[in-house]
């Protein structure tokens, strides 16, 4: 993808991630079901949040690196 | 045994440990040994500092108490996170470009340098910042009394030692642990390898520790799906309804804002960071590290509330419940655990707010105080500025203890947390427009902070102190002067929502709309504008400006405290040698260039300006003269863009004037041809008809084919009039006819009856080939019959084989109907295959001596052709003979 395309893509995956965990897309697994003996919105929000660790993994090596500049030299005591 | 006496000792141990791989780091990254320390894992680690005591004992507390309520305290940072490309890249790069040290320095850099914003900030950081290691305590405090309340002897060093003596003496510990290990030594970027080490490690203690003890509760309690159900079934809501509200929304808010206002999170985020670069692993992995954090702190709660005796403290259910299972070793490892995150809190939080309280309060009263005596020498500024710090961190443990004191009948740790949270959160809405809005002014920043603050203190702070004060008791209850709608809970009235959701709603609600409306109807001073086009243009301008000498007079110890302050003493002192009163002016444009060096020369050349005249001229001059340098820059891009225009231009001048001039030389040569070819049957209709005037004795048959011969001149010099007629208007444009649909086979049909009796003279073969059954295309019939015929008959004329012979054949196909007309004569050679096409050549090489035409035929048939949309072309053979082909396309 292209610089633009991975921008766009870093802003909507930190709006998604705001989305998903907010009512009302929370809610909606909030079913009294249980998942491996755990209640079904502990295992979404936990998945969510695996969801989004591995998508900026991905994104963390492909956004555009600038020939940036080292801090300027150490300062001394 | 596990008393508390074994348990301070192992205590010490660690903190000797910890100081231990201070020390070491130090050492190697003065030595530039420890590439390691610069690693991004280790910067992650250190800034998984935000898991505090009250992620280690107060999560668990707050599940026990709130179900999934606690996971909204690393769900907000996540996010933060996860979008780093937005807001904590542009933190680290502005931070590393203006040798940011703090927040409070980093508020005021961009609004105008201002001092009393700084004090502000610092002021409110502190007194917010009061309520979280008053936390820090309670639970190191707690978890000592958790472990010597169990104990089957009770310890004796904690006999006769209250709760508040005991804090007090965690505090004093504290202070003294964050003296000696915080504020060895000053560095010019604020930077503290050694301790960012041990944070780090300290990280991995805590996380280690953590997941232990969820591993023990989930094998204790006979797996997850046990704990659930044993908790279902004792009456706890385990679906945690309800959760999703506005209160989830708000500490959503909250944290977000915490991981990016605490000082401790800005200073090993933005402060200590070494490489930008690490924010692209930071921002997958902290978030990963806050999962694992939090990954066991509901079953351990809820195992804690079904297997615990009712009353126990959820708070303290990490340290309890390996203590009630008799896992001594795990109780110890998760009171160290505990300890970790404790003092690691504490240590950067301290020396975070003492680099604040030293560098933005204590400094300036002391250079005001001294009036700049004192300060000269790099000893004198050194043991200043760490004499402070280590004033400042012992106040900031006097001010947590104090408010520990104050509210120790409060039970919960997470709420006190979330009173610090939502102090520094009044921070965010002047940080984002820092770095987003560059109209944002510093008294809408300054009133914007205070207006947040004043909600904050009223609404949130002073209610912790309900249980000591009966005044706000009285105030909680009634409201102040019996003002019902200023009661701090409820403000305006509003008393249907969550105080927490109240005071943040409000508090975030006024500040932002401060911010806004102030800044619309001030407007910014000269330097404000400068830092914040810096702020605004951040990726945009390559951060370079012009050089320009700051006149004005200033002592060498006012530059040379700056100069120290950015380049450190050795380097100062080097570049100050043999310096003495006042400076000249080169020698400060020297000193800015060495300053722009390290701080870059925008903030090198506004902070020399500041020094050297300290007035506002000065700064008119630097915004003037940066002023100047854009407008030079504009200025300069522009004549460039109109070089580039005009050498442009003039290149396609030169194009066009060759155009021409070629079309003038072929000007010159048609008129030469026309000349020529009308001149040959002139000069014979000439000399004949003067034959016939004067010569009397002709015989009549020598009249007749005189009379013969300029009849047929004449016909070739009319034939050759309407080439050039018809050739001028072909060139003009002038068609002289529409195309319509034709069926093309019968203009071949034309063409060869035409010709065959030519061909019958020369006695050669014209053969007609396979022929498409029907052609309709676009075009006139008599021009293309006038083509057809010219290129047979060129064929006929040229063709010297022994067995001449021409062929016309045409088909369709794909949409496009083609005539070829093919000749076995000697061809056309390969050099002139371009040229017959152009107007009076002729086939040369062949054997036909007098040709019989102008040269014009090829030409004109191509443009006719041209006309039709189709096209006529000379197929690239390489037999004997020539193919001419005809393209045009199918309707």
């Amino acid at each position: 993808m292209e610089r633009r395309k991975l921008e766009s893509a870093a802003l909507f995956l930190s709006l998604l991630g705001v989305l998903l965990i907010l009512p009302p897309l929370a809610v909606v697994f909030q079913l009294e079901r249980r998942l491996f003996g755990v209640p079904f919105e502990v295992i979404y929000l936990f998945v969510c949040w695996l969801g989004l660790i591995a998508a900026a993994f991905w994104l963390g090596r492909r956004l555009p690196r600038e020939a940036e500049a080292e801090p300027p030299a150490e300062g001394e005591d | 045994m596990l008393t508390p006496d074994v348990v301070i000792a192992v205590a010490i141990g660690y903190v000797g440990l910890l100081f231990l791989i201070a020390y070491v780091s130090d050492r190697q990254a003065r030595n530039d040994k420890a590439a390691f320390l610069r690693s991004p894992f280790i910067y992650t680690l250190a800034i998984s500092v935000y898991c505090t005591s009250w992620t280690f004992y107060g999560a668990v507390g707050s599940a026990a108490r709130n179900g999934l309520e606690y996971l909204a305290i690393y769900l907000g940072p996540t996010l933060v996170f996860i979008g780093w490309w937005f807001v904590l890249r542009r933190l680290v790069r502005i931070s590393h470009k203006q040798r940011i040290t703090s927040i409070a320095d980093l508020l005021s850099a961009r609004f105008g340098k201002s001092s009393r914003l700084a004090v502000l900030i610092t002021v409110i950081a502190v007194i917010g910042i009061a309520p979280y290691i008053a936390l820090q305590l309670k639970a190191v405090t707690s978890s000592l009394q958790a472990i010597a309340g169990v104990g089957e002897f009770p310890g004796r060093t904690l006999r006769g030692i209250d709760e508040v003596g005991l804090a007090l003496a965690v505090a004093a510990g504290m202070a003294l642990f964050t003296i000696l290990f915080g504020t060895r030594n000053v560095d010019a970027k604020e930077q503290h390898h050694g301790v960012v080490a041990a944070i780090a490690f300290e990280a991995v203690v805590k996380l280690a520790a953590l997941l232990a003890i969820g591993i023990f509760v989930i094998y204790a309690g006979g797996g997850l799906e046990a704990i659930f159900s044993r908790a279902e079934a004792a009456g706890i809501d385990i679906y945690s309804t309800g959760n999703f509200d506005d209160r989830w929304v708000a500490m959503n808010v909250l944290s977000a804002a915490a991981i990016l206002c605490l000082p401790r999170q800005f200073q090993i985020t933005v402060v200590e960071n070494s490489n930008e670069n690490h924010l692209r692993t930071a921002g997958w992995a902290f978030p990963a590290y806050l999962l694992l954090m939090s990954l066991f702190t509901l079953p351990i709660a809820l195992f804690g509330l079904t297997s615990m005796p009712a009353g126990a403290n959820p708070d303290m259910f990490v340290l309890t419940l390996p203590l009630s299972a008799g896992q001594e070793g795990l109780a110890l490892f998760s009171f160290i655990g505990g300890f970790s995150s404790a003092t690691s809190m504490i240590i950067v939080e301290s020396i975070a707010l003492s680099i604040m309280v030293s560098n933005h309060i204590v400094m300036p009263i002391m250079l005001r105080v001294t009036q700049g005596h004192g300060v000269a020498s790099a000893r004198g500024v050194s043991r200043l500025l760490l004499n402070s710090r280590r004033f400042s961190i012992a106040l900031i443990l006097l001010l947590g203890f104090l408010y520990f004191y104050l509210t120790r009948d409060s039970d919960a740790l997470a709420p006190i947390g979330l009173i610090s949270f939502c102090g520094v959160a009044q921070f965010l809405p002047a940080i984002i427009a820092a770095l987003f809005w560059r109209e944002a002014s510093l008294k809408a920043a300054t009133s914007a902070v205070a207006v947040g603050f004043v909600v904050w203190a009223w609404s949130s702070f002073m209610p912790s102190f309900q249980s000591s004060s009966p005044l706000v008791a009285q105030i909680m209850a009634e409201g102040p002067w019996g003002l019902a709608w200023l009661r701090p809970e409820a403000l305006f009235g509003v008393e249907s929502i969550d105080p927490l959701v109240n005071v943040v709603f409000w508090s975030l609600f006024l500040n932002t709309v401060t911010l806004v409306v102030v800044s619309l109807f001030t407007s910014q001073s000269v330097l404000e504008r400068v830092q914040a086009a810096l702020f605004a243009d951040l990726f945009r301008r390559p951060g370079a400006g012009a050089p320009a000498v700051i006149r004005g007079s200033a002592t060498v110890e006012d530059l040379y405290f700056v100069a120290e302050r950015v380049l450190g003493a050795p380097r100062a002192k080097a570049l100050f040698d043999g310096v003495a009163g006042a400076p000249p002016p080169q020698f400060i444009d020297r000193l800015e260039r060495e300053l722009a060096g390290s701080i870059g020369s925008a903030s090198a050349h506004v902070m020399l300006s500041k020094v050297v005249s300290g007035d506002a001229v000065s700064l008119e001059e630097v915004f003037e003269m940066a002023g100047e340098t854009r407008q030079v820059i504009e200025y300069s891009q522009e004549l460039e863009r109109t070089s580039a225009e005009l050498r442009s231009t003039a290149q396609k001048l030169e194009e066009a004037n060759t155009q021409l001039r070629a079309i003038d030389t072929e000007k010159d040569e048609f008129l030469s041809q026309v000349s020529h070819e009308v001149r040959t049957p002139m000069t014979s209709i000439r000399s004949f008809s003067e034959i016939l005037l004067e010569e009397q004795r002709l015989t009549a048959d020598e009249r007749q084919r005189f009379v013969k011969t300029i009849h047929q001149e004449s016909l070739r010099l009319t034939k050759l009039l309407d080439d050039i007629l018809g050739m001028s208007a072909l060139d003009h444009g002038e068609h002289g006819w529409d195309n319509a649909p034709i069926e093309a086979e019968h203009s071949i049909d034309r063409a060869i009856e035409v010709c065959s009796a030519l061909a019958r003279q020369r006695r050669m073969q014209l053969t007609v080939g396979s022929r498409a059954p029907s052609a309709v295309i676009s075009g006139e019939p008599d021009r293309l019959c006038q083509v057809l015929i010219n290129l047979v008959s060129n064929a006929i004329k040229y063709n010297d084989a022994v067995e001449p012979m021409v062929e016309v054949r045409s088909r369709t196909g794909r949409g496009r109907y083609l005539i070829e007309v093919a000749d076995n004569g000697p061809g056309i050679p390969k050099a002139e295959r371009k040229l017959i096409f152009e107007k009076f050549a002729r086939g040369q090489s062949g054997g036909v001596t007098a040709p019989a035409g102008a040269g014009l035929g090829l030409a004109i048939s191509r443009q006719l052709i041209e006309r039709m949309n189709g096209k006529l072309e000379l197929l690239p053979g390489t037999g004997p003979g020539a193919c001419f082909r005809i393209t045009l396309p199918l309707l």
